[in-house]
C-alpha cells in the first residue's frame, strides 16, 4: 500500500548530539497523525527536515511512492507540505489576504492583483470553513485568528500534508475546541494532518494514530484505540515522575500584598487586581498567556509603572519603585523568557551568574568585585543543580547551554539571593524533564523553608503539582480563586475562559 | 520678506534633488531591513566620478553613468560585508564614508594633480532643461520649469518608487524582507536576493545624486562635498517613515532650509549660524516627530 | 597555555586587516606609478624613522587615544556615540577660553582649563544622551548633527569675538596661550608632551574600571542585553547617560590635550583636519573596544598618519593613502572574519541551507 508520505529512518545528528535517531513515521490520506514527546526528544528536528529547514544525516523521505528530497522551504511547499509554525511566521503590517498569498500573489505583467487576493481568500475560507477576515491587518488579529490565517496560507499553497508544531500553546479553550474541529474537518476532506504537540488529551480527542519521540528515537507508534494518556505519558517519559518533597504546614504571616493595581495602556492591561501571598505558601496564577500574567509580574517587580493601585512587600510599600530597590526589599525573579530578560547570550555563565550580586558586600572588596569568592559560589551551584557546561564550565557563552541548563542556572542565580518573596513565571517551560524535576523540588523546598512563591505558569499540571492556592487571571482580572484541595483542571479550565463556576471566591484575599 | 521669493523655492527644488534621491537610496535599504549611514560616501563617490566621467568623455549622459556605477560598486562592498559576512551595518557604513573620503581625495591628486577642488571652466554642466509649454507661465514656469534633467528625474524616482513598493509583486516582497526577514525565508522568499537588489539600487540613486551635486550647479569638486547631506538624506527618510511621499515632503523641507541657509548669508549674518541651520533645523525637527522615531535607535 | 592561545586567535583578525590594508595600498601606489618598497619604506621612516618622527607618532596617537577610549567606553555599553569630533571641539574651545580668561596663578589655569574641557565635552554629549532618554531621538543622528553644530559654533566664536586681533593676518584663531599653561613636552625639542601620559593613565584608568568594578560590569551587561540589565536591576538610563558624559568627558579632554600640550592656542580647523574624532572611532573598532588594545591601534594608526606624511614628502603619493588604508582596515575589521570562522565554513560546505 502506497502511504501518501514514509519518513524512513530519518536521522540527525549535530556533532555529537544525535537529535534524530533512525525515526520512521508513515502518513495517509485523512489521517490525522500526532507526534508526542518531552521538550527536546526530537518532534522539532524531524519536522524541519520535512519542511526542507534542515538536511537529514541519514534517512530518506518518500512522497506518494517516490523518493524526495527538499532543499529548502520552498520545495517543500511545491510538494505540498504546508508548516504551521509555533511561532507564527506572518508580516504584522500587511493584511489577511496579503499575507495568505504572499510568494505566490495573483499578478499581471509584475503588478499585484489585490483584489483577486481578496476573492480566492474568501472563497478558500468558506470551503474550509475557516472564518477570516481578508482586508484585517495581521496585526491586531487575535492569536486564534492569525493561526486561521497560517492554516489558509498553507491550504492557499496547495498543501495536502499540513504541520501544526504546538498549535494550542497560546489558545484559549475555546479557540482549542475551534481548532480541533477545523483538524477534523481537514481531514476528512482529504488532507493529511501532522500535530506535533505535548498535550495528551488534545491529542486523544483528535488524532488516529500517535507516535511517541524520546530522546530521539521512537518510544512507540499506535493507533488512538490502543492506548491512553498514561500510557502515551510513559512512553514520553520512560519512568515513573519523581515525587515532590511533603508540604508543610503554612505560616500565615502575609509576605506580598496586592491592591487593586491597574495598568492602562491604552486598553485595560490589569484591572484592579488585588491578592495576598503568604509565608510559607505558593501561590500558582493559571490563565492563557497574554491575559495580564505578564504585565503583573513586571508591575510587582518594577520593570514597569501602574497607574493605580499598591504593592507590599513584607510591609514595605515597593509601588513603582525601582527594580533595584526591590529586588533590595526582598524579591527574586525567574523571567519568563531566559534568552530576553534572563540572560546575555554572549557572555559567559560565570557573568550571568554575578547579576544582581555586583554590588553585594559579601563580594565588593573596596570597590572592585571578588571574582574567586563568587566563583566559588557559582560552582556550589553547579553541583547542586547539575548544571552541565561543557568543557569550558564557569567560561562557556551562557547560550552554548542547553535550555533547561540554562534555566537551571537561573533558577539557581536567583535562589541564591535569598529573598523572602521569589517570582517564577514559566519556569519549566522548554526544559526537559530532568531539568524540570530539579526546578520543582527547589520551589518545594523554597516554600518549606518559609518563604513566599508566586508562580505564573500556563502549564495546568504545572500549577496543580506546586500551588498551595490557584488564581485564575482573564482579560487582564483575577477571575477566581481556588484552594489546593477543590482545585481541578475542569474548573480552572472553566475561569480561564472567562466562565464562572459555584461555590469559588470570585475576589481573592 | 525680500529674501523669500519664487527663485528660492526654484533653488529649493535643486538643492533637494541630492537629498530626495539618496533618500530614496536609504528607504530602499531601510525597507529590506539595512540602516544604510555609508549614503554620503556613495554620494561622494557618485560626485567625483561624474567630474571625471565627464573630464575624460566629454558626455554628460556617460558620466552620470558612470556616477551611478562607481556608487553601485561600493554598495556591491556594502551589500557584500553587511549581508554576506554579516558584519555590523553601521560600522560598515562608517567605514564605506572614510574609504569613499579617502579615495576621492586621493584620486583628486592623483588624477588631476589639484588639493581641496577641482574646477574646470571649459567643462560642461549639466543642462537647463525649458519645458515648452509650462515655461512661459508666470510663477508657475520659473519654479518648475530650467532645471536640470536629473532634478526631474529625481522626483520621477520618487513616483516609482511608490508604485513599485506598493503596486508591484516584487516590490510587496521587498516591504515583506524588511518587516520578517525570517518569516520571508520560511517561505521561501528569496531573501538574500532582494536585500543585494535594494542596496545596489541605492547605489544608482546615490551616484546620480552625487552627479548632480558635481554638474549640477557649478561645475566643480571639492573634498568632501557631500558635507553632511548623506546624513541628512538619513534624517529625512526617518522623517517620511521610509515611504516614498512621505520623503518628498521631508526633502522638500531640508531642501528648503539648505537654499535658505545660503540665501541668508547675504545678510551680514555670521556664515557659521546660517550653514548650521539645516542641522538646527532637523534636531528640532525629530523633537517634534518623536513617537514616529523608530530605526536607529539605540539598543540594536 | 588557552589564555595565550586566546591572545593569538583574537590577534589574527586585526593583524590580518594590517595586511588586507597594506596590500590595497600597494594597489593604489602602484595605480599611481609609485615604487611599492620605496614608498612603504617612507612610510615606515615618516612614523618611526628617527627619534623626532616617531615622537610625532605618540604625539599625534594621545588625542586620537582619549577619543577611542571614551569611544570603547561608550561602545561597551551599546551605546553608538558618533560625536566625539563636537565634543572634542567644544572641550577644546571652552578649556582655551578659560585658560585665556580666568584671572589665577598658572597651575591653577591649567587644571581649571582641563576640567572644563572635560566637563563640556561630556555635557555635550550627554545632552544627546538626554535626548535619546526622553524624546528618543535616536543617538546615531543627533550625535553626528550635533557635530557640525558644534564645529561651526566654535569657528565661529573664533572668527569674531575671541578672534586673536593683534597679528597682521585675520586668522581664525585664538591668542596664544600663556607659557604657564602649556603641557610640558617630554623630551626637549620633541612633538611628544605630557598629554601622551594622561592618556596613557587613562586607557589603565579605564582597563581597571571596566575588568573590576561593579560599574564596569554593569556597563558590559548593558551592552550585551539591556533586558537582562534592566531585569537585574540595572538602571538603563542612568548606565546610558553617565556613559554618554564619560565618553564626551574623553573627548573633550582629547581636544584640551591637544590644545594645552600642542598648539598652544585654538585653531580653526586644527581638531578636524586631522580627523582625530574618526580616527579614534577606528582605532576603538579595531581594538574590539578593549582599553589596552586601544594603546596600541591608536598608535598604529597615528604611525600611519605621521608615515603618510613622510610619504606625501618624498614621493608622489599624497598622503591620503593613510585614509585608504585605514578604511580598508576597518572594513576588513567589521566582517565578523576570523580563523576559525573561516575553517566552519570549509567544513559546512554545502549545507547551510534553511537556517535562518
Amino acid at each position: 500500500m502506497v502511504h501518501r508520505l514514509e519518513m524512513r529512518e530519518m536521522t540527525k545528528k549535530y556533532g555529537d548530539f544525535t537529535a534524530n535517531d533512525k525515526v520512521s513515521i508513515t502518513l495517509d490520506a485523512g489521517e490525522v497523525h500526532a507526534i508526542v514527546g518531552e521538550n527536546g526528544a526530537g518532534k522539532t528536528t524531524l519536522m524541519r527536515m520535512l519542511y526542507g529547514m534542515e538536511q537529514p544525516t541519514s534517512g530518506e523521505m518518500v512522497l506518494n511512492g517516490k523518493p524526495v528530497v527538499f532543499r529548502g522551504p520552498d520545495d517543500a511547499i511545491r510538494n505540498g507540505i504546508g508548516m504551521v509554525h509555533q511561532h507564527f511566521m506572518l508580516f504584522g503590517e500587511f493584511s489577511v489576504a496579503e499575507n495568505i498569498v504572499i510568494g505566490y500573489e495573483p499578478s499581471k505583467s509584475g503588478f499585484f492583483q489585490r483584489k483577486e487576493a481578496v476573492a480566492k481568500v474568501r472563497e478558500l475560507s468558506e470551503q474550509y470553513r475557516i472564518p477570516v477576515d481578508p482586508l484585517a491587518r495581521v496585526a491586531s488579529c487575535s492569536i486564534g485568528e492569525q493561526q486561521r490565517v497560517e492554516i489558509l496560507k498553507v491550504l492557499y499553497q496547495g498543501a495536502d500534508i499540513i504541520v501544526l508544531d504546538e498549535p494550542t500553546a497560546v489558545l484559549t479553550p475555546l479557540e482549542v475546541k475551534d481548532l480541533l474541529k477545523t483538524i477534523r474537518h481537514l481531514a476528512d476532506s482529504g488532507k493529511s494532518v501532522i500535530l506535533i504537540t505535548h498535550k495528551l488529551q488534545e491529542v486523544m480527542e483528535v488524532a488516529d494514530r500517535i507516535t511517541v519521540l524520546r530522546g530521539g528515537k521512537v518510544t512507540g507508534s499506535v493507533a488512538k484505540e490502543e492506548t491512553d494518556v498514561d500510557d502515551l505519558a510513559r512512553l514520553m517519559v520512560g519512568r515513573e515522575l519523581q515525587q515532590l518533597s511533603e508540604r508543610l504546614p503554612l505560616d500565615g504571616k502575609p509576605l506580598l500584598q496586592v491592591e487593586n493595581l491597574t495598568i492602562r495602556d491604552k486598553q485595560l492591561l490589569l484591572d484592579q487586581v488585588s491578592f495576598t501571598v503568604q509565608h510559607g505558601e505558593i501561590v500558582g496564577i493559571a490563565g492563557v498567556s497574554g491575559n495580564g500574567q505578564s504585565e503583573l509580574l513586571q508591575a510587582i517587580s518594577g520593570l514597569r509603572t501602574v497607574q493605580e493601585g499598591t504593592v507590599r512587600l513584607g510591609g514595605v510599600d515597593v509601588t513603582n519603585q525601582s527594580v533595584a530597590k526591590i529586588r533590595e526589599t526582598g524579591l527574586s525573579h525567574i523571567p519568563e523568557d531566559r534568552y530576553l530578560w534572563g540572560a546575555a547570550k554572549t557572555e559567559s555563565v560565570e557573568e550571568n551568574a554575578l547579576m544582581g550580586y555586583q554590588r553585594k558586600a559579601a563580594y565588593n572588596r573596596r570597590g572592585v568585585i571578588a571574582r574567586d569568592a563568587f566563583r566559588r559560589v557559582v560552582q556550589e551551584w553547579v553541583k547542586r543543580f547539575a548544571i552541565k557546561t561543557g568543557s569550558r564550565q564557569l567560561q562557556e557563552q551562557a547560550g552554548n547551554l542547553s535550555g533547561g541548563n540554562l534555566q537551571k542556572l537561573i533558577v539557581a542565580r536567583e535562589l541564591g539571593h535569598e529573598t523572602a518573596f521569589l517570582m517564577a513565571a514559566e519556569p519549566t517551560r522548554g526544559v526537559d524533564i530532568g531539568a524540570m524535576e530539579y526546578i520543582h523540588q527547589a520551589l518545594i523546598e523554597k516554600r518549606n523553608s518559609g518563604d513566599g512563591i508566586l508562580l505564573v505558569s500556563s502549564e495546568l499540571s504545572e500549577i496543580l503539582a506546586l500551588s498551595d492556592r490557584i488564581l485564575v487571571m482573564y482579560k487582564g482580572k483575577i477571575a477566581g480563586e481556588l484552594s489546593r484541595a477543590e482545585a481541578s483542571e475542569e474548573k480552572i479550565s472553566v475561569l480561564m475562559a472567562g466562565g464562572s463556576i459555584h461555590g469559588s471566591s470570585q475576589r481573592a484575599m | 520678506m525680500e529674501w523669500l521669493d519664487w527663485s528660492l523655492i526654484s533653488s529649493t527644488i535643486r538643492m533637494v534633488t541630492p537629498i530626495l534621491l539618496a533618500a530614496l537610496g536609504g528607504a530602499l535599504c531601510s525597507r529590506v531591513g539595512i540602516f544604510n549611514v555609508g549614503l554620503e560616501g556613495l554620494v561622494l563617490v557618485g560626485a567625483f566620478s561624474a567630474i571625471v566621467g565627464n573630464h575624460f568623455t566629454g558626455s554628460l549622459i556617460l558620466a552620470v553613468l558612470i556616477a551611478a556605477a562607481a556608487s553601485v560598486l561600493f554598495s556591491l562592498l556594502f551589500s557584500y560585508m553587511t549581508i554576506g559576512l554579516k558584519a555590523n551595518e553601521i560600522v560598515v557604513g562608517v567605514a564605506i564614508n572614510f574609504l569613499a573620503l579617502g579615495l576621492t581625495t586621493f584620486a583628486l591628486r592623483a588624477i588631476f594633480d589639484v588639493k581641496g577642488a577641482f574646477y574646470d571652466k571649459d567643462m560642461a554642466g549639466l543642462p537647463r532643461l525649458e519645458i515648452p509649454l509650462l515655461h512661459d507661465i508666470p510663477v508657475v514656469g520659473e519654479i518648475i520649469s530650467g532645471h536640470s534633467p536629473l532634478v526631474y528625474l529625481a522626483f520621477l524616482a520618487a513616483i516609482l518608487l511608490y508604485i513599485f513598493l506598493y503596486r508591484t509583486v516584487t516590490g510587496f516582497r521587498v516591504l515583506a524582507v524588511g518587516m520578517n526577514p525570517v518569516a520571508a525565508r520560511s517561505l521561501g522568499l528569496k531573501a538574500t536576493r532582494l536585500q543585494v537588489m535594494a542596496i545596489l539600487l541605492c547605489g544608482v540613486l546615490c551616484g546620480v545624486a552625487g552627479a548632480q551635486l558635481s554638474l549640477g550647479q557649478v561645475t566643480m569638486f571639492t573634498e568632501g562635498m557631500t558635507a553632511g547631506r548623506g546624513f541628512i538624506a538619513l534624517v529625512a527618510m526617518m522623517m517620511g517613515q521610509s515611504h516614498p511621499l512621505g520623503i518628498l515632503a521631508s526633502s522638500l523641507l531640508f531642501g528648503f532650509m539648505d537654499a535658505l541657509s545660503i540665501r541668508l548669508q547675504g545678510f551680514s549674518l555670521p556664515t557659521q549660524f546660517t550653514s548650521m541651520l539645516p542641522y538646527v533645523l532637523t534636531i528640532a525637527a525629530m523633537f517634534f516627530l518623536k513617537e514616529k522615531n523608530r530605526g536607529a535607535s539605540n539598543n540594536q | 597555555m588557552v589564555a595565550v592561545k586566546e591572545l593569538c586567535k583574537s590577534l589574527v583578525q586585526p593583524l590580518l586587516a594590517v595586511f588586507i590594508g597594506l596590500l590595497t595600498g600597494a594597489v593604489v601606489i602602484a595605480a599611481v606609478g609609485e615604487s611599492i618598497i620605496g614608498t612603504y619604506q617612507e612610510l615606515w621612516k615618516g612614523a618611526f624613522g628617527s627619534f623626532y618622527f616617531f615622537s610625532s607618532t605618540l604625539a599625534r596617537a594621545t588625542p586620537i587615544m582619549l577619543i577611542a577610549l571614551g569611544l570603547a567606553l561608550a561602545f561597551r555599553a551599546g551605546v553608538f556615540n558618533l560625536g566625539a569630533e563636537g565634543q572634542m571641539v567644544l572641550g577644546a574651545i571652552s578649556a582655551t577660553l578659560v585658560a585665556i580668561y580666568l584671572p589665577a596663578p598658572g597651575i591653577v589655569k591649567m587644571l581649571a582649563a582641563l576640567v572644563t574641557g572635560i566637563a563640556m565635552g561630556g555635557l555635550w554629549s550627554l545632552m544627546a544622551g538626554y535626548m535619546e532618554a526622553k524624546f528618543r531621538i535616536p543617538l546615531l543622528i543627533s550625535t553626528l548633527l550635533l557635530n557640525y553644530i558644534a564645529v561651526l559654533f566654535a569657528s565661529y566664536l573664533v572668527t569674531e569675538p575671541f578672534q586673536d586681533k593683534g597679528g597682521s593676518a585675520a586668522l581664525a584663531q585664538t591668542v596664544m596661550l600663556d607659557k604657564s599653561i602649556w603641557l610640558p613636552k617630554l623630551f626637549a625639542g620633541m612633538s611628544v608632551h605630557a598629554g601622551f601620559l594622561i592618556a596613557l593613565a587613562a586607557a589603565l584608568l579605564l582597563f581597571w574600571v571596566l575588568r573590576f568594578t561593579p560599574f564596569g560590569y554593569e556597563v558590559k551587561m548593558l551592552g550585551q542585553n539591556p533586558f537582562f540589565a534592566q531585569y537585574g536591576g540595572i538602571q538603563r538610563i542612568k548606565v546610558m547617560l553617565t556613559g554618554m558624559f564619560a565618553s564626551g568627558a574623553f573627548a573633550g579632554l582629547a581636544g584640551t590635550v591637544e590644545v594645552l600640550g600642542s598648539h598652544y592656542r585654538f585653531v580653526d580647523g586644527a581638531l578636524t583636519v586631522p580627523n582625530f574624532a574618526w580616527t579614534g572611532l577606528m582605532a576603538t573598532l579595531l581594538a574590539n573596544s578593549n582599553p589596552i588594545g586601544v594603546i596600541f591601534t591608536s598608535i598604529l594608526l597615528a604611525a600611519f598618519q605621521t608615515g603618510a606624511m613622510g610619504v606625501e614628502r618624498n614621493t608622489e603619493v599624497p598622503l591620503e593613502l593613510a585614509s585608504v588604508i585605514q578604511a580598508v582596515l576597518i572594513l576588513f575589521i567589521s566582517a565578523k572574519f576570523s580563523y576559525t570562522w573561516w575553517k566552519q565554513r570549509k567544513k559546512k560546505g554545502g549545507d547551510t541551507h534553511g537556517v535562518a
